[in-house]
């Protein structure tokens, strides 16, 4: 009983008296600001962070664009939460990075990068000094997010809009309610691991001290940083929706996450190459938007016959087979339009396709597409009649097929995404100088 | 932008203090009084899936570290998971006693992701103790959804279900990263 009664005393301890105190450390202003423009070079880098920090003589880094190190030995102020750094050397036009690491008074052993410009704007973070490029594992990442994103769409679409009045199995139903809420959660956490390996490329930090890398930086000052993040909360609500539309059997409730999942994908548009490359405009940006929603609903909507309706609805796959049959007819049109403009856009010449790697990869994207279009036409025009015409081919197989050929064409989509298009020439790029 | 981690933990205090309430209220009438009014059934689960949709918030604010952005992920996405299957079990949507082990999956996960996010040992700050107090309560308290499952006429599983989040408030309540350990009573401390 009195060791009970201690270890209330203990808690209750806990409570009495708290000392003035922040939060886990971390960087909470700098001059330069991070990610800022300053128009002359200055003489010190001050990092102001939200508790004390004690530092080393390799706390603060600033290096020039070709790797030379400017800054001189840090020192602390103001009760060690300012860290100060000498810097010389610095010239008008270029880009700086500054790398940072701190220990903190909790313990933690936060580290950071941000770049600023000379009289120039900053570079991106992700192209501050020793950052290194994508790699497979973005490729992979992207990939799996494209994935779940046509898993979350297209499921949603085939329900609402191709058999939105028909009974529906409720085994079926229970399948499109797990994979919604799936493929919810499955964007979210693929697009945090890729928002960390994108973030992870620039800040070089060893595994082990990753977990306190400062990721601010990218999501506040960056175009895919800001997209991240509203697209987690956003998706955030649409999972909760689908949960809440499958406890209370609400249909309705599927509509505002189908549309705000669509509305979601402009976050990837406006993060893009179609919005971030010099001749990008708000044509381009929503032909790259167009293009998205109409493949995540061609790819999750051919899945969704493959693997759900076809084995667990046979009263229910002339109905879906048909009427997915109409839409895919809008859906390739958008996609190829949207997708021969953006084409265009992004290679100023005809060579670049054979002469750069993105052209390279757009080349090999066209022809899984084309196998993709030539299997969907197969049973678009052989298919449908026999359907329409009371038989009953079993087409599964053919259309898991489809669906593998499907999310291939989603791989190097997202090669491409992670891939530089080559250089623009104002000069040469037509439809740029048209669209602007 | 960032807003201060006390506030946001003061303000999830305030939610899992409102959370044990219910649950205590619901134990201390019983469970077929408490929910006459349907609409008393649906309190405790739709507050928790509230709950994770602020939570979604508070992980958009937790980029300054690359740990507690994934945390916190994780805390909403189990209690979004937990709300939800807890509403469906009160709705009947849901009828198997199995699915009452989700809270205490729930609760696993999110004590686990409290131990690992914290590096420094319990006596280093009051942060640390926390962090480890909070993250031992949710993985050992993990056991009383199980203990209901197995045994639901038993009232200390849901007891101890409640208290739970009562503690979790004062504990987040206490929470001062920088602070001693014990106040001005003092020991430890940066």
């Amino acid at each position: 009983m009195r060791r009970a009664l201690a270890v209330l005393a203990v808690f209750a301890a806990a409570l009495v008296a708290p000392g003035s105190a922040f939060a886990h450390v971390t960087l909470v202003s700098s001059e330069p600001v991070t990610q800022s423009r300053v128009d002359t070079p200055p003489s010190e880098i001050r990092l102001r962070f939200n508790g004390p920090v004690t530092i080393t003589s390799n706390a603060v880094r600033v290096l020039a664009p070709d790797g030379t190190v400017l800054s001189g030995t840090p020192r602390t102020e103001d009760r060690g939460y300012v860290v100060v750094a000498p810097v010389s050397g610095l010239v008008d036009g270029q880009g700086y990075t500054v790398r940072w690491r701190v220990i903190g008074s909790d313990g933690h052993s936060p580290a950071g990068v941000f770049t600023f410009g000379v009289g120039i704007a900053a570079p991106p973070p992700t192209e501050a000094v020793g950052s290194s490029g994508t790699t497979w594992r973005d490729d992979v990442a992207r990939w799996a997010f494209f994935g779940a994103l046509a898993l979350l769409i297209g499921p949603l679409v085939v329900r609402l809009l191709i058999i939105r009045n028909r009974p529906v199995p409720g085994p079926l139903e229970h399948r499109f309610h797990l994979l919604g809420v799936i493929a919810s959660f499955l964007v979210i956490d693929v697009g945090i691991a890729a928002f960390i390996l994108r973030a992870s490329n620039a800040l070089q930090l060893p595994i082990a001290d990753l977990p306190y890398g400062d990721l601010q930086p990218f999501a506040e000052k960056t175009r895919f940083g800001i997209a991240f993040l509203v697209m987690t909360f956003g998706i955030g609500i649409v999972a909760s929706l689908l949960l809440v539309a499958w406890v209370f059997d609400r249909l309705d409730l599927r509509w505002p996450a189908l549309v705000l999942s669509l509305a979601l994908l402009s976050g990837l548009s406006l993060s893009g190459h179609q919005a971030t490359e010099p001749n990008s405009t708000w044509l381009s940006e929503t032909a790259d938007w167009l293009h998205l929603v109409a493949a995540s609903i061609w790819v999750g909507g051919v899945a969704t016959l493959a693997f759900l309706v076809w084995p667990l609805a046979p009263g229910l796959r002339r109905t879906t087979f048909l009427g997915f049959a109409r839409l895919a007819a809008v859906l390739v049109a958008a996609m190829v339009l949207a997708g021969a403009y953006l084409a265009l856009v992004r290679l100023p010449e005809l060579s670049d396709l054979w002469e750069t790697q993105y052209g390279r990869f757009l080349l090999l994207k066209a022809a899984i597409v084309g196998i993709a279009l030539t299997w969907g036409a197969a049973h678009h025009f052989l298919v449908r009649p026999r359907l329409e015409a009371g038989d009953e081919p079993d087409v599964g197989p053919s259309l898991v097929g489809e669906a593998v050929v499907a999310f291939a064409v989603l791989l190097t989509a997202a090669i491409l995404t992670n891939l530089a298009p080559p250089p623009i020439d104002s000069a040469s790029s037509t439809i740029a100088r048209t669209s602007r | 932008m960032i807003p201060r981690a006390e506030d946001a933990h003061w303000l999830a205090a305030a939610v899992a203090l409102f959370l044990g309430l219910v649950l205590i209220a619901e134990l201390i009438v019983g469970r077929e009084v408490f929910r006459r009014r349907a609409w008393r059934a649906y309190l405790f689960p739709a507050a928790v899936v509230v709950a994770s949709v602020g939570l979604w918030v508070i992980v958009v604010f937790s980029t300054f570290s690359t740990m507690h952005l994934l945390a916190h992920a994780v805390w909403a996405q189990a209690a979004l998971v937990a709300g939800a299957v807890e509403l469906a079990l009160v709705r009947g949507k849901l009828t198997s006693p199995r699915w009452s082990l989700v809270p205490g999956v729930a609760l696993f996960v999110s004590g686990f992701a409290f131990l690992v996010h914290e590096p420094n040992p319990w006596l280093y700050s009051r942060s640390a103790f926390l962090h480890h107090a909070i993250g031992w309560m949710l993985v050992i308290v993990a056991l009383f959804p199980l203990g209901e499952a197995l045994r639901p006429r038993q009232l200390v599983w849901r007891t101890g279900f409640a208290l739970t989040f009562v503690l979790l408030a004062v504990f987040l309540f206490a929470d001062r990263d920088a602070a001693p350990i014990f106040g001005r009573f003092g020991l430890g401390g940066p």
